[in-house]
């Protein structure tokens, strides 16, 4: 318990206190006020870390609510043969290393890679610069996060379906139901709780990503910063320039944002909605 | 005839009417190529660690290669310190995950099953833990292990990560199940608190205790983070942290380094495939979201 305490709450204590602070080196520090704060939002490399990260949190939405919640309910219907055999399979890429995911889709989206030969052979796309294109770089990296995350989501999802009583789905058929009757008015209404779940998840995984650009483009922010997420800037500040006051207001920053989306989950959930 | 439409409908969870099965071949080919998509990159991942050196691009067009060649595995092991790292990574995995057992165990049983002044508030504080950004941790957990003089150590590598607030939850509310009645009829037979911990109470937790070792396992040895500001000479990295330094020194040997994802990945698939249900459900249970 004393652990807890000593790696969780102590550190945060003591970032709050060195985004006051002005480093110089590890051992000397000076108070300075809100200083550091108004350095990070001057950064026009904060700002544009930010609006990335948000970017990319609203396409990973878009993408990994509708997707595996359609996937599921489709899989979860009896109609798809060894159905069990796809989810499992489609679960596979959620087993690997972000790093792994990384360097096969840094493979894979490379200039003469794969992707670029399957578009242009079967659509007759020219070849498209993935990784030097700075406004390729958040569809890249929503790509990695489509194929790394929907096997979970599909989970969760299929998790919240099987709590819906079967009987339901049985009256409303013989009232004359269609599929898509059933599945507006009865699937999504009774699924809300999982949905919001799993989209406040997706919103505090999307602003805390890291790793995925830190491997694809080789630790920097990719081509004209167009892949520089906020984790990424933060560990740049602190470990590349030696700038642990900033580094640390940033966190603060990125902690005050995921706060919120979590005040949001426990206000829904309430504390102990997982008991069950 | 009767019988064989009540077991279609009990199958059927949602979609009624005729059960076309035009409608069923479209589905099941709509997912086969769905799957093939999410399942390629891992084949394409193996199949260019394969591939003779300078090729992979050479020969993309080859989606099953003329030419296999081991030449990469054999760079991975004989010039850069590949196996050292396999090693380190399976004893800083299991040291992570024993660790991390060891705190929410006691801290789970602890809370679900002793009255204290401050329980509760501990109880939520610790919740309200798991919602703090990591990064806003690592420049205050560095300087901690750079006092404590744990930089390039297991120790500075494990401690720090290995309170996990999810484990603890989850532990605790498996532990709130153990009849009272049965630590109470320990105490009176004479076991102290140790004996009944270890003899009573963990032996009862064991499926809770093995769901959460494998996805421990599974944490550390995809971690990435703390371990590449831990570790900064190549001896010491996990696999992780040692496939990025990969990347970093050879830019353009896509094969050396797909070589090294393959050996990182492919026996995590393996022993995944054994151990399915329990880490599908395990997942599901706790809603980590696994990084």
């Amino acid at each position: 318990m004393i652990v807890f305490l000593v790696f969780k709450v102590y550190p945060v204590i003591l970032a709050v206190i060195m985004s006051f602070q002005n480093f110089q080196g590890v051992k000397s520090q000076e108070w300075v006020g809100l200083t550091n704060y108004q350095n990070v939002f001057e950064l026009v490399r904060f700002n544009q870390a930010l609006a990335n990260t948000t970017v990319y949190t609203i396409g990973t939405l878009l993408i990994l609510i509708p997707l595996p919640l359609i996937l599921a309910v489709l899989l979860d219907s009896g109609r798809v043969v060894q159905s069990t055999v796809f989810r499992t399979l489609i679960f596979l890429p959620a087993l690997t290393s972000l790093v792994v995911a990384g360097t096969v889709f840094r493979l894979i989206l490379a200039e003469d890679g794969f992707l670029n030969l399957l578009l242009s052979s079967t659509l007759g796309i020219r070849p498209l610069r993935w990784l030097e294109t700075a406004d390729l770089a958040l569809p890249s990296l929503i790509l990695v996060a489509t194929w790394r995350w929907t096997g979970i989501n599909i989970l969760y999802f299929n998790s919240g379906l099987v709590n819906i009583p079967r009987e339901l789905y049985e009256a409303a058929v013989i009232d004359g139901a269609s599929p898509l009757q059933l599945f507006w008015r009865i699937t999504l209404p009774l699924l809300r709780p999982t949905t919001l779940f799993v989209v406040v998840l997706s919103i505090i995984g999307g602003y805390q990503v890291f790793v995925e650009p830190f491997i694809i483009y080789n630790g920097g922010g990719g081509p004209g910063d167009g892949g520089l997420t906020m984790a990424l800037l933060i560990y740049r500040t602190a470990f590349t320039s030696f700038n642990f006051g900033t580094a640390a207001a940033m966190g603060v920053i990125l902690a005050a944002i995921i706060f919120v989306f979590s005040l949001i989950q426990f206000r829904y959930f309430g504390v102990f909605s997982r008991e069950d | 005839m009767a019988e064989q439409a009540s077991e279609l409908t009990l199958r059927t969870r949602w979609l009624p009417g005729p059960r076309l099965n035009l409608s069923r071949i479209v589905l099941f080919a709509f997912f086969v190529i769905l799957t093939l998509g999410f399942v390629f990159p891992l084949y394409w991942m193996v199949i260019s660690s394969l591939r003779p050196e300078g090729r992979i691009f050479v020969d993309a067009f080859e989606i099953i290669p003329s030419a296999l060649s081991l030449d990469s595995y054999r760079t991975l092991f004989e010039e850069e310190p590949y196996g050292q790292w396999i090693v380190n990574s399976i004893v800083q995995t299991a040291g992570f995950a024993i660790t991390a057992l060891f705190l929410c165990t006691t801290s789970g049983y602890a809370l679900a099953k002793f009255k204290f002044r401050g329980r509760n508030l501990l109880f939520i504080l610790i919740l309200v833990s798991q919602m703090i950004p990591f990064h806003l941790l690592i420049v205050s957990l560095f300087l901690m292990i750079i006092q404590l003089g744990l930089v390039e150590s297991y120790f500075g590598a494990i401690i720090p990560i290995a309170a996990s607030p999810i484990g603890l939850f989850f532990v605790r509310q498996y532990m709130l199940s153990i009849d009272d009645e049965m630590l109470n009829a320990a105490r009176v037979d004479g076991a102290n608190e140790y004996q009944i911990f270890f003899s009573v109470v963990l032996p009862n937790a064991r499926p809770a205790i093995a769901t959460l070792f494998i996805l421990f396992s599974l944490e550390y040895w995809n971690n990435l983070l703390w371990p590449l500001i831990v570790f900064r000479e190549a001896e010491n990295m996990p696999l992780a942290v040692g496939i990025t330094r990969l990347i970093n020194q050879y830019q353009q040997s896509y094969d050396l380094v797909m070589a090294g994802s393959t050996l990182a990945t492919i026996p995590i698939i393996i022993l995944f495939l054994f151990l399915r249900r329990q880490v599908m459900e395990g997942l599901a249970a706790t809603g980590t979201g696994m990084k």
